[in-house]
């Protein structure tokens, strides 16, 4: 399960969608780092594009406490380390259901044709790499703790170019 | 059996159209060797299959839609795309990039390259999806612009994620200077590769894929992407563009007199503040988004709030839109520019052809070379946004006026007549991007040298234009330095754009992006060996100077594919313009390009043929393009020392 790093805090993956530019690094070095190939059709992150409207939300398991995909997993192949805060994937027990991509209440799980197991984020053992290439600070690791800190400074500082974006169009002109 | 090199799929779609064949055939491990991919291998292909005698609008021309061994792999800009073909607009070699997502996803689908050929007798479009490609009915499609095919074949699909390459109404009118657009936004806009895929009857290419791209270094290459990405988010010019995006490029030509103002006439405009990229940030901006795998994020999305053009929402502008349709055309309307910049997207044609055809016609009423007689009533006056909006439509639905206007300047000029060609801003028959050689010299020699005419993509030199002395002292010594950073000299320009030709020709067969490359000056040739050893495994790319080699190749290559059409020195020109006319106002007043000098440098320097620009066989051997120089033999278009001085480029000439 590639687990090694003991925190001092709970960390967690904060996504700040309106800072994605859609540039898709994240779902590459994610493949880069599970299968040493550039594969974003097996990433634990995806970026959910609308490009007529000029969005995108990066998307992945978001570790949630009260887990509905731990709870809907029959053979417990998912299960919350309490220390970490990270949901656990033990694919060795997985009997491929798919109960915990119906039960995921935001897509974060997925399923990789190519071995027959599910797709979810790990953190990379403790080093999420999506966040370390991500070059917009679109998702950044962060103490869970302090997590809304750094979104305050960050939503503080772009006050302005937020508030623009929320006016985008629903649909493009003409 | 695998192919030997990792970065490459190691295969080729071939689609034939005429009769609906579909096969994959293994790309050929010397292209990859001696060509790297992209732009490279495309021109081997052209050159092998397309010969001289080929109607760019008839079945027997090809479509080449290429990738290289870095695309989609996560090196910084790896998204980029080329498509190639035999130019209608032209009549030479065509080539147009495009950023987005479309070329990564060719590689996931499993191939290096498309290449479509034939022609269909129903509209059709090709799906390649999961391992599956099908040739399909494209009826319903037919008359749409690309926003809506783009939506329907997501729809038909099921799958939002598809990658889709269409053409708008512009392609199917077979519109010269049409473009194909990928996903709402980005474009291979230039030299009419649109209409190659009209003439095919081809509305679009959609591509997803699922597979892997596989590097050959794992370790070493993902620290060397990281450390790439580093060097960009560390560059305060690289997160200026990704703030303010290419049209910040207004306010920089405004201030050394190169934004080409009244079709190309003088070099400022007074009123460029009103669409600068401040007022464009300031007014308009919505969101920042970039290609796939790149830091930069230059994209931009604007959406007019108000007035006339409310609700026109578009990726884009770039600086080319933003000179073309703007200071060009003598309009400092910004909401018009964005509009005439969405329909250009949304009907699939090039902006800089479109902006320049409208300019040009602008100048022909001013000087009176056209009236409305001429035009069946139409009229195109400087800074005119509603008649440059009809003008669009004319052009695009080849209404009137506009079916002339669809051909572009070139032909333009050569059916009015009258004096018309001395205002046809073009080279090779492409029109003129936003620079001008009488305020950066190199920007001149490079205009007229370019495989595909009037380019700037191809050997812009930035170090002159924009003075980066660092850059300049590292690549050319302190010796040259001064000579080379002069924009208003002619000094060791053919020196510079050779470089710089060679030096993109690598970058545009790897894949990846000019921003980072020419602008700001981060990644030089240096890294490019380091990047093609680790990605394809091949030692010999270890070597920088055989990544020079390669870039010499792949130019000799494209120049052989021209001169085998018959092209000379006499066609390495600019308009008199530039030549003649002294700048008339701005910082560059009193310049002209003095191109003959430039030309012989640059001839000498590539070792070609002084006087007719031929290249010569010895440099053909040199390159490993024996088979190159035989050919060119046979046609008569090698260069013969012996060869009396009025016999320049004869033989053959008719053919
Ligand atoms: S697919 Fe595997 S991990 Fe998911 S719920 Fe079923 S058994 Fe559990
Ligand atoms: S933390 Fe690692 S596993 Fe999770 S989404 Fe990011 S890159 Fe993928
Ligand atoms: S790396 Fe960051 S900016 Fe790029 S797509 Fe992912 S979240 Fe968005």
């Amino acid at each position: 399960m590639g687990w090694e790093v003991v925190f001092v805090a709970q960390m967690m993956l904060l996504i700040t969608p309106e800072l994605c530019t859609g540039c898709r690094l994240c779902e590459g070095a994610c493949s880069f780092h599970h299968y040493r190939v550039i594969q974003p059709s097996r990433s634990r992150i995806t970026v959910v594009k609308f490009e007529d409207r000029g969005l995108d939300v990066p998307v992945t398991c978001l570790q949630c406490d009260d887990a509905p995909c731990v709870a809907a997993c029959p053979t417990s192949a998912l299960w919350k380390d309490e220390e970490s805060g990270l949901v656990v994937y033990e694919a060795e027990r997985c009997i491929g259901c798919k109960s915990c991509i119906t039960a995921c209440p935001f897509g974060g799980v997925g399923w990789d044709a190519e071995t027959n197991s599910i797709l979810k984020c790990d953190w990379c053992g403790g080093d999420p790499q999506c966040a370390r290439i991500c070059p917009t600070g679109a998702i950044k690791w962060v103490r869970a703790d302090q997590a809304d800190d750094t979104k305050r400074r960050m939503v503080a500082l772009r006050m302005q170019e937020v508030a623009q974006n929320l006016m985008a169009p629903k649909r493009a002109g003409v | 059996m695998r192919f030997p090199y990792k970065g490459y799929a190691g295969k080729i779609l071939r689609v034939d159209l005429t009769s609906g064949k579909i096969r994959e055939v293994n790309t050929p491990k010397e292209w990859a060797r001696k060509y790297l991919g992209g732009d490279g291998m495309a021109a081997r292909l052209l050159w092998e299959e397309v010969g001289p005698g080929v109607n760019p609008l008839g079945p027997d021309n090809k479509l080449i839609v290429a990738t290289g061994p870095v695309t989609g792999t996560i090196w910084h800009t790896s998204g980029r795309v080329v498509a190639v073909s035999k130019s209608p607009l032209t009549g030479i070699w065509g080539e147009a990039h495009s950023g987005g997502h479309f070329g990564p996803e060719i590689k996931y689908a499993g191939y290096d390259m498309i290449v479509v050929e034939g022609a269909s007798s129903k509209p059709v479009y090709l799906s390649i999806y999961d391992g599956k490609v099908e040739i399909r009915d494209a009826s319903h499609l037919w008359g749409k612009d690309t926003y809506e095919t783009t939506e329907m074949i997501r729809e038909e699909l099921g799958d939002p994620a598809v990658q889709v390459a269409s053409i708008g109404q512009a392609g199917e009118n077979l519109v010269k200077y049409a473009a194909i657009i990928t996903n709402y936004h980005d474009a291979f806009g230039r030299t009419g590769m649109g209409a190659v895929m009209g003439s095919k009857r081809l509305k679009a290419i959609a591509v997803r894929g699922f597979g892997a791209v596989e590097v050959a270094h794992p370790d070493e290459f993902y620290e060397f992407a990281l450390e790439g990405h580093r060097r960009v988010l560390e560059s305060d010019q690289a997160m200026e563009l990704r703030r303010f995006g290419t049209p910040m490029l207004v306010a920089v030509k405004q201030a050394i007199g190169e934004l080409p103002t009244k079709n190309h006439w003088v070099g400022v405009f007074d009123r460029y503040h009103s669409i600068d990229a401040e007022t464009l940030r300031e007014k308009y901006w919505v969101a920042t988004k970039s290609c796939f795998g790149c830091s930069t994020a230059c994209k931009k999305k604007h959406l007019v709030r108000a007035g006339e053009f409310a609700g026109t929402f578009t990726g884009g502008p770039e600086y080319e839109a933003v000179f073309a349709f703007g200071s060009s055309a003598m309009c400092d309307n910004l909401p018009a520019i964005l509009r005439l910049n969405l329909l250009c997207n949304k009907y699939g044609v090039d902006v800089i052809s479109a902006g320049k055809t409208m300019s040009f016609v602008m100048e022909l009423f001013e000087k009176g070379i056209l009236t409305k007689d001429d035009t069946g009533g139409f009229e195109l006056r400087w800074g005119d946004y509603h008649a440059m909006l009809e003008a669009l439509d004319m052009i695009v639905f080849r209404k009137g006026f506009g079916d002339l206007m669809a051909e572009g300047v070139r032909a333009m000029a050569q059916r009015i007549g009258r004096g018309a060609e001395k205002y046809a801003m073009h080279v090779k028959g492409l029109e003129i991007s936003g620079q001008d050689g009488r305020a950066h010299r190199s920007a001149g020699l490079t205009h007229a040298v370019s495989a595909r005419g009037a380019d700037h993509m191809r050997s812009l030199v930035t170090v002159d234009q924009l003075a980066y002395w660092d850059t300049a002292r590292e690549r050319f010594g302190e010796d040259k330095v001064e000579g080379v950073v002069n924009g208003y000299s002619e000094a060791y320009k053919g020196l510079a754009v050779k470089m710089h030709e060679d030096a993109y020709a690598v970058r545009d067969s790897l894949i990846v992006c000019w921003y980072t490359v020419g602008w700001p000056p981060i990644f030089w040739m240096d890294d490019f060996a380091r990047l093609a050893y680790l990605v394809t495994g091949e030692e010999a790319f270890k070597d920088v100077r055989e990544m020079w080699v390669i870039g010499e190749r792949i130019n000799n290559l494209k120049r052989a594919f021209n001169v085998r059409l018959g092209i000379t020195r006499r066609d390495d020109t600019l308009p008199e313009r530039f030549t003649k006319e002294p700048m008339p106002a701005g910082p560059a007043k009193g310049q002209v390009v003095n191109l003959d000098v430039m030309l012989d440098e640059y001839y000498t320097l590539r070792g070609w043929d002084l006087k007719t620009g031929l290249p010569t066989r010895e440099k053909l051997v040199e390159l490993g393009l024996e088979d190159v120089a035989a050919e060119l033999e046979r046609l008569g278009k090698l260069p013969r020392s012996e060869r009396p001085p009025e016999g320049e480029g004869g033989v053959g000439e008719a053919g």
